[in-house]
Parts: C-alpha cells; sequence; structure tokens
C-alpha cells in the first residue's frame, strides 16, 4: 500500500475506519483528515454509523441442535409393538389380590346361603306337608324317626376325620394368602428396579443438560466480552479522533 | 476438558458425536445470528442453521482443515442463506443494486416513523435492521461480516469471492446507506449536524 492518500478515497477511508491499514497509510490519512473537513465529517458519520449498528441484535432463539446417531441400516428393524387384546394385557399384582380375594369371598357367601336355604326349603316342605295347622298331626312315631336320623347323621359326622373336615379351608386360605403375598413382593420388586432406572436416567440426564447450559453461558460470556471489547475500542478511537479534531481547532 | 475446535473436528471424523455437538454448542449463536442478519426472518434463519450443522456433519470426510472450521461454518451458512434469498418469491427483500446511488434509493422508500418514538434500545434495533433491509446482499452480508463476526477484510473476500477492493466498496456503499437511513429517521449524529 503506497503512502500517498487522495481526498475522496473512499476505499482508504474504510480501511482506516477499521483500522486495517498499513501504518504509514494510517498517518498519511490521519494527517489528510486533519486538514481537510470533508474527509473528516465522511469518517465521523461513517464511525457513527457503525456505533448504531451495535443495537441491532437478532431475537432470542431456542436452539440447542444435536446431531444423534442414525440407526445401523443392516441392523433388524426391532419390531414393532401393538397393543394386545384387553384380556391378553398382563394384570396387575394388587387387581390378582383382590381378584383372589373376591372369589374366595363369594364362594365362602355362597356356601353360607346354600346351608340356609337348604334348612329353609326342608322346613317349608314340611310346613306344606303337615298343613299350617296341624302341629297336632306328629307322632310319637315321627319324633322317633327323626331321633334317630339324626344320631344317625351325628355318628356318620364322628366317624369322618376331623382333619379333613376342619384343616381343608385353613389350607385354602394359606396358600392363598402365600400366592397373594408372592405376588405383593414381586409387584414390589419390580416397582422399585422401575424407579432405581428412572431415577438413573433422570440423573443423568440433569447432568446432561447442566453441562450443556454451562458451555452455553461460558460462550455467551465469550461472546459479550468481545463484544463488549469491540465497542470499547471503537468508543476509545472515537475519543481520539475528537480529541485530534478538536485540537487542530 | 476446553478442546480446540482443531480437536473437536478431528475426534467427529473418528466417529465421537458428542464432539461434533461441542462444536454446534460452540457456533450455534454466531450461525444462527450470521444467518438472521441476512435473511431477516427467524424462523428460516433456524432452518438455515439447523441445515448448516447438518451438511458440515455430512461433509466432515471432505473437510481437510486448510481454512479453519469456523470459515467453512460461515462458508456453509452463507451460501445456505444466499440460496435463501434466491428462492424466495412471496415476500421479496427491497434489493439495492450495487452502484445505484444509495441516497436516491433511500429517499424513495417514503415517510417513516418519527424518531421520537423510538427511545429503546430494542426500537432502534428496529430501525438499523429495517435499514439494513435496504442493503443489496453483498453490502449486508459484508457489513455483517465485519461489524457481528470481527472479520478482517481478506477473511470476508475469500467468503465473498471477490477482490478485497470490492469489500472495501461494499463497506462504504453499505455504511452510507444505512446513514442516510438513519439521517432520514432523526439518527443524525450529532458529530456530522456540527461539521
Amino acid at each position: 500500500m503506497s503512502d500517498t492518500f487522495q481526498c475522496g478515497d473512499n476505499t482508504a477511508l474504510v480501511s482506516f475506519l477499521y483500522d486495517e491499514c498499513e501504518p504509514g497509510e494510517r498517518a498519511t490519512i490521519e494527517a489528510h483528515i486533519a486538514l481537510c473537513p470533508a474527509c473528516a465529517a465522511e469518517v465521523a458519520a461513517l464511525q457513527s454509523a457503525r456505533l448504531q449498528l451495535a443495537s441491532w441484535t437478532p431475537p432470542e432463539a431456542d436452539l440447542g441442535f444435536a446431531i444423534v446417531r442414525p440407526r445401523a441400516a443392516d441392523s433388524p428393524r426391532p419390531r414393532r409393538l401393538r397393543p394386545g387384546a384387553w384380556f391378553r394385557q398382563p394384570i396387575p399384582a394388587w387387581a390378582q389380590a383382590a381378584a383372589a380375594c373376591l372369589i374366595f369371598g363369594a364362594g365362602l357367601s355362597l356356601g353360607v346361603l346354600r346351608g340356609t336355604s337348604l334348612n329353609t326349603s326342608s322346613s317349608a316342605q314340611r310346613a306344606a306337608t303337615n298343613g299350617p295347622g296341624s302341629p297336632a298331626a306328629v307322632t310319637a312315631t315321627d319324633l322317633t324317626a327323626l331321633e334317630q336320623r339324626l344320631r344317625a347323621e351325628m355318628a356318620e359326622l364322628r366317624a369322618a376325620p376331623a382333619s379333613t373336615t376342619a384343616a381343608a379351608p385353613q389350607v385354602n386360605n394359606a396358600q392363598i394368602l402365600a400366592q397373594v403375598r408372592a405376588l405383593i413382593d414381586e409387584s414390589e420388586q419390580r416397582q422399585q428396579r422401575e424407579l432405581a432406572l428412572r431415577t438413573a436416567q433422570v440423573v443423568r440426564e440433569f447432568d446432561s443438560q447442566r453441562r450443556m447450559d454451562l458451555a452455553r453461558i461460558e460462550n455467551s460470556f465469550g461472546q459479550i466480552e468481545g463484544l463488549t471489547g469491540a465497542e470499547v475500542r471503537e468508543q476509545r478511537q472515537m475519543l481520539n479522533y475528537l480529541m485530534r479534531v478538536s485540537e487542530q481547532r | 476438558m476446553n478442546w480446540t475446535d482443531e480437536e473437536l473436528v478431528a475426534r467427529s471424523r473418528g466417529g465421537d458425536l458428542d464432539s461434533f455437538n461441542q462444536l454446534i454448542l460452540r457456533w450455534e449463536r454466531p450461525i444462527y445470528a450470521l444467518a438472521y442478519r441476512v435473511i431477516g426472518r427467524e424462523e428460516d434463519a433456524r432452518d438455515v442453521c439447523q441445515e448448516t450443522f447438518l451438511r458440515a456433519f455430512r461433509g466432515l470426510p471432505g473437510f481437510k482443515g486448510e481454512a479453519k472450521f469456523s470459515s467453512w461454518l460461515y462458508r456453509i451458512a452463507l451460501n445456505l442463506s444466499r440460496d435463501w434469498i434466491r428462492r424466495q418469491r412471496r415476500q421479496p427483500t427491497v434489493q439495492l443494486p450495487e452502484g445505484a446511488d444509495p441516497s436516491e434509493v433511500a429517499a424513495e422508500q417514503g415517510p417513516v416513523e418519527s424518531i421520537e418514538d423510538l427511545v429503546s434500545r430494542r426500537e432502534l434495533s428496529a430501525v438499523v435492521e429495517e435499514a439494513m433491509a435496504l442493503l443489496p446482499e453483498e453490502q449486508r452480508t459484508a457489513i455483517v461480516l465485519k461489524e457481528y463476526h470481527g472479520m478482517t477484510f481478506q477473511e470476508i473476500a475469500d467468503l465473498q469471492g471477490c477482490p478485497l477492493s470490492t469489500v472495501k466498496t461494499r463497506l462504504y456503499q453499505g455504511l452510507s446507506v444505512l446513514r442516510r437511513h438513519l439521517e432520514k429517521n432523526g439518527r443524525v449524529p450529532q458529530l456530522v449536524k456540527r461539521v
């Protein structure tokens, strides 16, 4: 670059404006500006336009782009799972326990009701046979026969092993309770495993987000520092220029 | 650990996605800002920004590191922005042919809002944005690269594929249009009034 400067050479003024000219050329332009009001005004106007440009900031945008690993083309495509029919869906443990209790209760009630209805029907049948107003028709023979029948039934009951009558329901109850407990235990273990997995995932995501935020903040600080430095530099240049112009006048 | 761009590029070329995502994190704001200032539309600038990194990722095997990674990114983003401007038909931006008299074009823009109402920084930003939209794409890009990305004349010339003197001319003409537009809006610098 030559050290000569022709008045009105705008490209040279731009070089001067952005401080991208050779030291010798810079001195030449400075000397010319000190004497030429037109060029001085031109440089000052361009400089002020530059200062206005600093106010233009793009709107905040939610960026956060990231490249994700593509699925390998040769790997088998995972089968898409469709929800099965409602009766094929796995039933939760608590529902299974509730259903077991319900069935047990219903069976128990049915048994109790059957016994009650049998007694009621035999009484009603007898009343119908004798008629409502004939209690006196019962003879001593009938009573004797009834007594004998009852004694025979009681003897049969005594003869039957006690374990088969009394322990059976207890065994059934114990089995059901054991099954229910096993189901509940299994469910709790599954939930604990799931909870542990979720917790680990949340911690991982939080950590990743934190690192990304820190990097972004660091980047922003760098940009702000750069911008502030540029503004300070520009203002310093402008002040220097003003000082020079005012001293010369 | 703070890796340099070159180190992250090398790791990315080795298949490390996290390294490339770090590059994205580092450069997405400047690239978005560049695209926004060249295009002037937020959503499209986001698209250009996204496409820039996608192309960079796909082009990593061909990136030999002869230029800086940031320069390479800027070049991709500028090419995409230029393509976007060419494609845009529905709402064309006001274009000023190079060499036209900026003051006449600025004068033809009609009455503009009084500057007395423009008191906040946001409003001033809008005025500057409006003025920048008046510029031809080449001048606007040159100013954006110089003012907001701190590039040298030579770097801008390389990116725009033009001689150094053309870059200076574009800067001068662009700043002149801006100055006139700001004057028209009452943003006349006190220094200019006194001279």
